[in-house]
């Protein structure tokens, strides 16, 4: 059996939650004892879609984040676990809590630093993703949250495959300070980060500035210059958080916003008059 | 990601069973009609549900054989998955069927006496008694032959019509005309264009009938956008919500696909919609319903700026001359200049002139999936018009220049079209339907007896073909003409209407010598023909009021416009019978008399063609039945098949066949043994249409138009656009609403919906009611699990789960209102409560609630605690000739529900306040039931 690795793209993931539906669909009132008992029908998310309001009017997204066990190769869970045996790894790779074994003590929820593991009161036990690992061993290549993206947002692939090496080259981990001892075994790709942005337009001509430069100069000194668009739009991208200086020249006109905080939020700076 | 996108790391995946004993394959799609898509794969053990799928194509079938289409831009290729893309709420299906509020048994208002006293007057109050089918049956029969004796068969209306499953046999609206049809008619509601008003009673008038008045012809408008188009302009416009219902999520794998392939799209909306949440490229906020003042300052910009396409308007279009005086200011003194338009519609003008500027610039095309603040308003015929100007003026019909319905027409040709040798050359272009309306052809030509048992129960939405007929708006005020007035309008509201039909003036009661639409000639009628004497022929019956109502449809307060007024008048004794049949008890059916449980699909066998565009492929299920029905349920088509049994009309509903000779019949008669034998289709269940190899042959959208306008004219009276429409100026040329040529309404005699309204001093915020991303309308408000999406429901401290209401974080802290605040949405019509959502997804000055949520009456025409926001909408059409609803963009207040209010509506009203609940599905049918739980 192939070790198992899931990747997740967030730039193609709409938000439509069918991830999330076909863990409950599978879960919900279905024992797939011994790999999980049934998942309680609300307030449980082992498939959690992260849903966040980035910006303000009219410069706005949303970004999805899927989250869900990371099946980490060094998975603190299973050492906080008081029970031999409770919560073990496959040789796919798949972490999973034993639900017979376990004894509901909650260890595991606080040892795990990615908050996916959930308490079930009527059971008793903790009860997380198992990365339907009771389909794979039925023949399944999917899981129920991959085979019901429309997208191909999720996917689970063995870990030598062409796609996975592909990639694992291109990815980024959920909590990247804490990757090197987790080891997770879920790879991202597009997760959020901030933007400055904002309109540049002449109060004078009652237009907007086209092809007007904007200069961005972060607190370590790096600079990235972009031109406003045909609506006198910048987008600056894919920023971390930090401080930063941004500078716009058109005509001879220059505007200057320093000390932009990206840590605290995204920036929308707003229709701009350039005087 | 282009991994993702191109299909090309995908091998064949075929899940097994996996802990189940039976797989049945389903239509998991919502839009109901003879047509479905979405099919899924549906696991059973030990007779339940254990999980519902994607269907993987290949599962049982060489994925190349189905001949897979490929599009490609900018290095960027789009190909068709393996396995199907359903909508979240298709795959939780199985808790539609298994909810709590199902109908467990036949039921009768316990104060409703059929002999005695109806006490109509407590429909919606008075709770239920459970009855068995025979002592149900019994009652219906009695009361059909009565009010057939006593005023005759006209006076029963069927509201069996709209949106629903997808069941060909067991169809789950109009199964009542089988029956009603061979006792002598019956009155017909005839569901209006209800989220493309503007299309249908505005566009038409420029372009035609077109598809139910969108663009017509639309043919590979997918695959000419993809190689041509540089940006998608959507008005309102949402990709990834209104798509799913009728074909599932393959319209967002494509609008990545553009994102990624370098087509811009620009979002022009009140609120980041889902689609502009992920795809957009540009949102620009736009107060809601004043789209057409943007439009035309861009016009305006056009002209004064010389940027459109002079040589295009010269040869294709009529009334530019009047266009330009307008938008210059030359009829009323005010020039719609951008600054004119910012201040109605709140965009900046600077940000209006840089659109106009990138559109005359760029190929662009509009985007639309029905729905949208954009078209459903009050006077939506002038935004859908300016935009047929708007694409007009630029050159519409060009490559990469199109307005397009997403994915909804225009994909690749299966081999229907080509190999199948169906009528096509007589099939009428302008349906849009084409050769999937010729593959039902086949059947009526093969045997027309199946034909008859399978189309009419389907035909209530898109046609007229009652005896008697009232417009689906409008049936409140033609109860309230009661038996001595009549009430008059202009066109049926018939989906597939001539444009000339709106300037017929109908109506209810029908009397002798009253215009009907002689179908028979339909295939030779001229288009331009303004003769209406030649198309229509005259009836020779008299009609009568209603008095009876049989429902299969029972969502007209949370559908339709100004709900709380339905409610009250249904109350109207002149109704002696209200009959509803369906699988929730749920809206309307609360007002019933005799409620019948219909079942869902998942209890039925049953067949399906799903072979409209707008998936990878089409496909023809056999739609076994997977779990047995739930209580006493029965299918819809089941349950008028009891009723005829008591009045000794079962052979004339069934035909005498059963459901294995009707599939057969289907199959059969569509031609569909040729691509597949039809041993091997029983024995696989689902068979995959290929895709034609001509399919690029096909000209893309109006581009022989474009090419040779003479030889190829527009089904307009000039056979071009008509910018000034030529019919208009010749029935209602002082049609101050809907005048000939698409203007600014302020207001109007129907409506007073603006922020320079009087009203906007007590209700300042304009709301939008937008198809609902997590319901198909009325439809899947049950299932738990899409209630947990951040924007499903919002708990309120009391548990209960509201609709939420999106508003700004400045209009709430204006307001002291916090993200799960308890809020009322209201107006003079009524309160409506709400869960707030507090975000930056929509503009100030406005609010969202997304229409459909089932209602929860507290106090009947005054307060409803479900979030049904068309309880309040405005009661008017869409203007005063045009016969559609106006349910969004109207004045209402948005305000916290104070602890005290809270509290005297719950001491007051104690049970109502306190019905039965379920914590994670919301409304139980128990709570409706007094004996005999």
């Amino acid at each position: 059996m192939g070790k198992k690795v899931f990747l997740v793209d967030t730039t193609i993931c709409n938000g439509c939650y069918s991830c999330h539906i076909g863990c409950k669909d599978e879960h919900v009132a279905n024992d797939w004892t011994p790999i999980a008992k049934p998942m309680p029908e609300i307030d449980h998310f082992w498939f959690k879609l992260d849903e966040k309001v980035r910006g303000t009017v009219p410069k706005v997204k949303v970004a999805y984040t899927p989250r869900f066990c990371m099946h980490c190769d060094n998975p603190t869970c299973a050492q906080a676990c008081p029970t031999e045996g409770a919560i073990y790894k496959r040789d796919d790779g798949l972490v999973i809590i034993d639900p017979i074994k376990c004894t509901g003590c909650r260890k595991c929820m606080e040892a795990c630093p990615y908050d996916v593991i959930y308490f079930n009161r009527d059971l008793n036990i903790a009860q997380k993703c198992t990365g339907c690992a009771h389909l794979l061993d039925a023949g399944w290549k999917e899981t129920r949250c991959s085979d019901n993206c429309p997208t191909l947002s999720i996917r689970i692939v063995d870990e030598d495959s062409e796609e996975a090496k592909n990639f694992i080259a291109e990815s980024e981990f959920y909590k990247p300070e804490i990757a090197d001892k987790m080891k997770p075994r879920v790879y991202y790709k597009g997760l959020p980060k901030k933007f400055i942005a904002g309109t540049v337009f002449d109060p004078a001509q009652d237009e907007v500035v086209i092809g007007g430069c904007v200069t961005l100069t972060a607190a370590d000194g790096n600079v990235s210059k972009i031109k406003t668009d045909h609506f006198g739009d910048f987008w600056f991208e894919n920023l971390p958080d930090g401080k930063f200086k941004l500078e716009i020249e058109a005509d001879g006109k220059t505007k200057l916003f320093d000390n932009l905080d990206t840590a605290v939020a995204d920036i929308n700076l707003g229709d701009i008059p350039l005087t | 990601m282009s991994d993702a996108i191109s299909n090309k790391a995908l091998p064949g995946t075929a899940p097994p069973n996996a802990g189940a004993d039976k797989t049945v394959v389903k239509a998991i799609n919502l839009s109901g009609g003879i047509f479905g898509a979405c099919p899924a794969h549906v696991d059973v053990k030990d007779g339940k549900v254990v999980r519902i799928r994607p269907l993987h194509y290949d599962s049982k079938y060489d994925f190349e054989s189905f001949n897979p289409w490929e599009m490609e831009r900018n290095g960027v290729k789009l190909r068709p998955l393996t396995k199907s893309v359903p909508p979240p709420w298709g795959l939780a299906y199985k808790k539609r069927t298994y909810s709590p509020n199902r109908v467990p048994y036949p039921m009768k208002r316990v104060d409703w006496d059929p002999n005695g006293e109806r006490n109509t007057q407590n429909r919606g109050s008075s709770k239920f008694e459970r009855i068995s089918w025979d002592e149900a049956t019994d009652i219906i029969a009695s009361e059909i032959k009565r009010i057939h004796k006593e005023y005759g068969p006209l006076a029963i209306l069927v509201q069996g019509d709209g949106h629903s499953e997808s069941k060909l046999i067991h169809a789950p609206h109009g199964c009542s005309t089988l029956l009603l049809n061979k006792m002598g008619g019956f009155t017909q509601q005839v569901r209006n264009p209800d989220s493309w008003e503007g299309w249908y009673w505005g566009a038409k008038h420029v372009w035609g009938k077109g598809f139910i008045g969108n663009m017509a012809p639309a043919e590979n408008l997918v695959n000419d956008m993809t190689e041509n188009t540089d940006m998608i302009v959507l008005q309102g416009g949402d990709p990834e919500t209104t798509p799913w219902g009728f074909r599932g999520q393959f319209a967002s794998r494509l609008m990545f696909f553009w994102q990624k392939a370098g087509i811009e799209q620009v979002y022009i909306c009140p609120d980041l919609n889902y689609s502009a949440a992920v795809h957009a490229n540009k949102w620009i906020p736009i107060l809601p319903n004043t789209d057409a003042a943007m439009q035309l300052a861009i016009i305006y910009t056009w002209v004064v700026e010389g940027t459109y396409d002079k040589e295009y308007v010269a040869t294709h279009a009529v009334g530019m001359d009047k266009i330009e005086d307008y938008v210059l200011g030359k009829v009323d003194g005010v020039p719609k200049t951008p600054k004119w338009a910012s201040e109605k519609c709140g965009v900046p003008s600077y940000t209006i002139k840089a659109m106009a500027r990138h559109w005359a610039k760029v190929r662009t095309s509009t985007g639309h999936y029905f729905g949208g603040g954009f078209i459903r308003g009050p006077y939506a015929t002038e935004p859908a018009r300016l935009e047929c100007i708007q694409l007009g003026m630029q050159g519409l019909g060009k490559p990469g220049q199109h307005h397009a319905q997403i994915a909804y027409m225009g994909m690749p040709k299966n081999i229907t079209w080509d190999q199948l040798n169906y009528d096509i050359a007589n099939s009428d272009p302008s349906t849009g339907f084409q050769e999937y309306s010729g593959t039902f052809e086949t059947i009526k030509q093969k045997d027309p007896e199946l034909y008859e048992r399978i189309f009419n129960p389907h035909r209530g939405t898109p046609q007229a073909w009652g005896k008697q007929f009232i417009p689906k708006t409008l049936i409140e005020e033609a109860i309230k003409a009661g038996t001595d007035k009549h009430i008059n309008f202009w066109g049926t509201g018939g989906h597939e209407e001539e444009p000339i039909d709106q300037m017929i003036k109908y109506q209810y009661p029908v009397k002798k010598g009253d215009l009907r639409f002689s179908g028979s000639e339909k295939k030779n009628l001229a288009h331009n023909d303004t003769d209406i004497d030649k198309i229509y022929e005259r009836i020779d019956y008299d009609g009568v009021p209603i008095h009876m109502v049989w429902t299969d449809t029972p969502c007209r307060q949370t559908c339709w416009g100004d709900g709380f007024d339905i409610g009250m008048t249904i109350r109207s004794p002149q109704i002696e019978f209200v009959l509803a049949q369906h699988p929730w008890l749920e809206n309307d059916c609360i007002y019933a008399d005799i409620v019948l449980p219909a079942n869902t699909t998942l209890e039925v066998d049953d067949v399906m063609p799903c072979v409209r565009d707008g998936e990878h492929f089409q496909t023809m299920l056999n739609m076994r039945q997977a779990v047995k029905p739930i209580g006493e349920s029965k299918s819809d088509f089941e349950c008028v098949v009891e009723i005829a049994k008591k009045l000794d009309m079962e052979k004339e509903v069934t035909i005498g066949r059963t459901v294995e000779q009707y599939v057969e019949g289907v199959y059969k008669g569509m031609n569909f043994d040729k691509i597949t034998p039809w041993e091997e289709f029983q024995e696989k269940d689902y068979m995959v249409i290929p895709v034609s190899k001509n399919w690029k042959k096909l000209p893309a959208g109006l581009y022989e138009f474009y090419k040779d306008p003479v030889g190829h004219p527009l089904p307009t009276p000039t056979g071009k656009l008509e910018f000034c429409s030529t019919n208009l100026s010749k029935y209602f040329p002082n049609d101050e609403e809907r005048p000939p040529y698409p203007q600014w309404i302020e207001k109007g005699i129907t409506h007073d919906e603006r922020l320079s309204s009087s009203r906007a001093r007590t209700y300042p915020l304009l709301i939008i009611t937008n198809h609902p991303r997590w319901r198909v309308h009325a439809q899947a408000d049950d299932i738990p699990w899409t209630k947990e999406a951040m924007t499903g429901k919002i708990r309120g401290f009391d548990g209960y789960l509201y609709e939420p209401c999106w508003i700004n974080p400045k209009d709430a802290e204006a307001r002291g209102i916090k993200t799960g605040d308890i809020v009322k949405v209201f107006n003079e019509r009524g309160i409506v409560l709400c869960g707030a959502l507090v975000m930056e997804r929509i503009m100030p000055g406005a609010v969202s609630v997304d229409h459909g949520a089932r209602t929860d009456i507290i106090i009947p025409g005054k307060l409803d605690r479900g979030g049904a926001i068309n309880l309040i909408t405005p009661k008017g059409l869409t203007s005063r000739h045009a016969g559609g609803q106006a349910t969004t963009s109207f004045l209402v207040d948005v305000q916290r529900a104070s602890m005290e209010e809270l509290d005297k509506w719950r001491r007051e009203y104690p049970e109502a306040w306190n019905r039965e609940y379920d914590r994670a599905s919301g409304l139980k049918a128990n709570a409706w039931v007094e004996r005999g739980k």
